[in-house]
């Protein structure tokens, strides 16, 4: 066991400025923490015996496991304290052989290939995998004969990441993205090297492990020369590596940005045009807010642009917000490995705060552009009993723009699942 | 006028006023020799400097230029207390730095000084000084190091009153004043008190009398008509930080001045004191003033202080006994004790003892254990050096940070947590209130408080007075407005010591605090005198 002096920690971290002796102990973070009550922990009790030295308790407790590092706590509390950074070192501190053994042999896996797979996907099955789902579009629908997923492309515009399950396990959900970058024409290119979008690596707690990863995909994105670094619907890889190059003074000569900034960039320029006709039965949809990308990164202009291309897709009066939403929204219970760490009761106990949140929306869909969020709303849904389906956003942007090819519908309930398809329901 | 039939009579071998460390020394002195003993405090356990000081277990080194004698004591005493009341002592080890602009030639004798009253005395390299508290200025002159400790003066109280209520029965009553004594022959025969929670009057018989009282022992033997004690006041303030700065005793090598030594406090550090001659014992409270000139002189010995987040400040009274050439500096009057047998103010059954430091409790209770069991014929030799205190679940609930390690290692979801910034959980201010020395049917959150951590951390009682009150509430213990009166009791002595650090992180807190206190809870609008009078139980009114 290695006990951290977490007071000693703080301090060093935080020479001035925010400051863990600041606690007012007022219960804000406690009182919205979906960890809460696991292993008789919060995050107030974590700050408090902190302060009280209490460093072997801190250093063994499994709560740290628990606690998805989704930093509600930080955005609430008055005193501008943050103790997902706490919690980060004490899972560093782990014993790599205690630590959960799917997040730590998923940051492993990620170690092993030049692409950076967690899910130990090699470049060479990448690549044969994008170009078989790429034939198979171009041969199946007229409008996209000419569709490419263009690989390692110097001076492209876009340098692409690629999360490992859909390549993995479901590469059908590749079209839909594709087909949006083929009908705005984007200049955008995957690469053999770092193309992988996920980062286990940040949630060992390991910050040497983080930092060579986050390097490895700089300098992907810099040998070939792109613009922007494109982060698709995944929440933590975008947090990875936008703090990442901050956090180890990276030289990054790019712009990380998410594709749903992007979405909404090309809706206003009219160049996706999509519209809710199609929703004639007046399906509700509620939308989670991914913590990485919202509250932990780019806050409310991710928000409204969330909102803006939902609105734009299901119709005003379509969509229902979920309560509390936006930065203050409450983590799924899938992020930090919670979903990895093989912990379920505890993940789906965390979850149910987001289960109950859904559930009075009355939702019959609930969109997500993360796939831990994506995962986690799915189990929970299915877990406690819910009757609502999780998609992505490029699902009903196609399904929108009537691009949405039969197998891509997988996500989609039977109220969908045929609309917009010859033999089926037609568009009114 | 009562009726003197309506008194309640007790009956007791000894009387000791004054719930302090050295009247509870005495009580479990007395206990230890098979005396049975009442003792009885006009407020409560440590109401005064026993409860108003550093914690500080002097290895003698502060008066070993001075005063070698009460060096010597301080050494004897202090590797005696690290003996039998190990649990209430952090062995932290303390320095002794002289800083830039300090006298070097002072500084310089101080190894010689110690070594005359017998102190271990090491000198350290400035860098080695630093290496051990890094915290330290990096313009130090010189460093020794010293045995110095620290102690919880509660835990050491209720310690002792705990022992004598094992040991033989003695018990212990708080808010019992003395008003006069009952005198025939040259004997007191009672001493007459008055009962200020239950507001009756009290005649306590008893055959030895012991004025403990520190502070107000003068006045206390004046009720006697004794006029040969003769104290010198001495206000001292100290604040407490939010977290423990140091790891051991910091001392500032120089003549004895304000803001001058650093105790660690378990999780906390004390820094202090100031020195200011007073002539009345009432409305004792720290100042601003105080505050600042305790923090410019700790800023040059420890330079992070300047930033450090205090949590509050305090004041106690130093009883200093009036000696020549000290009359109007306490610093430089005696830390040493007297033992008064009042027998030439001709009484045989009454005795004061007075003056005297935390340090040296035991030796005064000796002291005067020796004169009361001679005079009661008793023979039995004083046991207090060589007998363990003892440590139980009515009596350890003061250690900083117990009550966390004891509620995170028996994890039990079901005891809710009363106070976040201590973790003091439902079950400990159940054992509080069932088995700690004092404890009564209605105890008032102050003694809950006194003998626990309640209302000492960072929120200083903001949100475990509402909870505990809820929770005393919700036993049946608390029935009507009287309830509401204590709460505001508590929350109203703790802001006495918070109004004087008020800036940086506190001043937050406190505007939380006074949001619930007074914008929820409507404390300030509490009709002091309809909450006190009110005889209608809560339960009732529900039905």
């Amino acid at each position: 066991m290695n006990v951290i002096d977490f007071k000693a920690k703080a301090e060093a971290l935080l020479p001035d400025g925010a400051n863990y002796d600041a606690c007012l102990a007022c219960g804000l973070c406690a009182s919205g923490c979906p960890a809460s009550g696991f292993d008789g922990m919060d995050p107030r009790r974590f700050i408090r015996m902190a302060m009280l030295g209490m460093n072997e308790e801190l250093s063994t407790t499994a709560w740290v496991w628990t606690c998805t590092q989704c930093q509600r706590c930080a955005h609430v509390c008055p005193m501008g304290i943050d103790v997902s950074v706490l919690v980060g070192i004490a899972r560093g501190a782990w014993p790599t052989e205690k630590k959960p053994r799917g997040i730590v042999r998923s940051c492993e896996a990620q170690m092993l290939f030049e692409g950076t797979s967690a899910m130990g996907l090699q470049t060479e099955d990448f690549v044969e995998i994008v170009e078989e789902t790429a034939e198979e579009i171009r041969e199946s629908s007229p409008q996209f004969e000419t569709l490419k997923a263009p690989m390692d492309k110097k001076g492209a515009f876009f340098f692409v990441n690629q999360n490992s399950r859909e390549p993995a396990t479901e590469p059908e959900e590749l079209g839909p993205l594709w087909k949006i970058f083929d009908y705005v024409g984007a200049d955008w290119t995957y690469a053999s090297k770092g193309w992988a979008a996920e980062n286990f690596c940040m949630f060992t707690g390991d910050d040497e492990a983080w930092e060579k990863m986050v390097r490895q995909r700089v300098d992907a994105v810099n040998e070939l020369g792109c613009d922007v670094w494109l982060n698709t619907e995944c929440g933590h890889s975008f947090y990875t590596l936008w703090k990442g190059v901050e956090r180890f003074n990276l030289q990054a000569n790019f712009e990380p940005d998410s594709l749903v900034t992007y979405y909404a960039k090309w809706i206003r320029e009219g160049k996706l045009p999509v519209n809710s006709d199609w929703n004639t039965k007046g399906i509700k949809f509620t939308l989670q807010d991914p913590c990485q990308l919202i509250r932990k990164s780019i806050g409310d202009p991710a928000a409204d642009d969330l909102r803006y291309i939902t609105r734009k897709l299901v119709g005003e009066e379509n969509f229902i917000d979920m309560q509390p939403c936006r930065s203050a929204n409450y983590c799924c219970g899938g992020g930090g490995g919670f979903l990895q760490a093989g912990m379920n009761e505890q993940r789906r106990a965390y979850g149910k705060r987001k289960f109950d949140q859904i559930k009075s929306t009355e939702a019959d869909y609930v969109l997500t552009p993360c796939h831990n969020c994506h995962s986690q709303i799915e189990d929970i849904g299915d877990h406690y009993g819910g009757h609502y389906h999780v998609v992505h956003m490029w699902t009903l942007i196609c399904l929108s723009l009537g691009i949405l090819g039969e197998n891509e519908r997988k996500y989609l309930g039977p109220d969908l699942a045929n609309l917009g398809l010859v033999q089926g329901e037609q568009y009114d | 006028m009562i009726d003197k039939s309506a008194y309640r009579e007790l009956e007791t071998e000894v009387l000791v006023i004054g719930g302090g460390v050295t009247g509870t020394g005495v009580m479990r002195d007395l206990a230890l020799r098979g005396i049975q003993c009442l003792l009885i405090d006009r407020r409560d356990l440590n109401a005064g400097a026993s409860g108003g000081n550093h914690g500080l277990l002097h290895s003698g080194g502060r008066y070993a230029a001075a005063d070698c004698e009460t060096a010597a004591e301080c050494r004897q005493e202090g590797e005696i207390l690290k003996k039998i009341a190990a649990d209430a002592v952090d062995p932290c080890g303390g320095l002794f730095v002289a800083v830039e602009g300090d006298d070097a030639d002072f500084a310089g004798k101080f190894p010689q000084h110690c070594a005359r009253a017998g102190i271990p005395c090491v000198e350290l390299s400035p860098k080695e000084a630093r290496e051990l508290e890094p915290a330290l200025s990096d313009k130090i002159l010189s460093a020794y190091q010293v045995p110095d400790a620290s102690i919880d003066p509660f835990r050491l109280t209720l310690a002792n009153v705990q022992h004598a209520k094992q040991l033989n029965g003695s018990d212990y009553l708080p808010h019992i004043e003395v008003i006069r004594f009952e005198k025939t022959d040259g004997e007191i025969t009672a001493a007459i008190c008055q009962d200020h929670r239950a507001g009756t009057k009290l005649k306590i018989h008893a055959r030895q009398f012991v004025n403990a009282s520190g502070a107000w022992a003068k006045m206390v033997a004046e009720l006697a008509d004794c006029h040969d004690v003769n104290l010198l006041y001495s206000k001292g303030t100290l604040i407490i930080s939010n977290t423990r700065i140091t790891n051991a005793v910091v001392n500032r090598l120089r003549p004895p001045g304000d803001g001058d030594i650093l105790v660690p406090g378990g999780t906390v550090s004390l820094l202090g004191t100031t020195s200011d001659s007073i002539d009345n014992l009432d409305n004792i409270r720290p100042t601003v003033s105080e505050v600042d000139r305790i923090l410019k002189q700790g800023v040059a010995l420890v330079p992070v202080l300047e930033t450090t987040r205090f949590i509050r400040a305090f004041s106690g009274v130093r009883p200093l006994l009036m000696s020549s050439g000290a009359l109007d500096d306490g610093r430089k009057a005696s830390r040493g004790f007297t033992l008064y047998d009042h027998e030439q103010q001709g009484l045989s059954n009454f005795a004061t003892i007075a003056g005297g430091k935390l340090t040296t409790y035991r030796l005064m209770a000796e002291k005067t254990g020796d004169l009361v069991a001679s005079r009661l014929g008793n023979e039995n030799p004083c046991q207090s050096a060589d007998v363990m205190l003892p440590v139980d679940e009515g009596t350890r609930w003061t250690e900083p940070g117990y009550s966390a390690r004891h509620w995170f290692k028996h994890s039990d979801a079901s005891d809710l947590i009363l106070c976040e910034c201590e973790m003091v959980s439902q079950s400990v201010v159940d054992k509080v209130i069932q088995k700690a020395p004092g404890a009564e049917r209605e105890m008032t959150l102050q003694a809950i408080g006194l003998r626990s951590r309640i209302g000492k951390g960072t929120c200083q009682g903001a949100f475990c007075s509402m909870r505990v009150t809820s929770h005393l509430y919700d036993q049946d213990i608390y029935r009507n407005k009287q309830g509401l009166g204590h709460l505001r009791d508590f929350v109203s002595a703790r802001f006495k010591g918070i109004k004087p650090i008020l800036w940086g992180e506190q001043m937050p807190q406190m505007e939380l605090a006074e949001t619930m206190h007074c914008g929820l809870m409507g404390l300030d609008l509490l009709d002091v005198d309809d909450a006190r009078s009110q005889q209608t139980d809560l339960s009732e009114v529900k039905k």
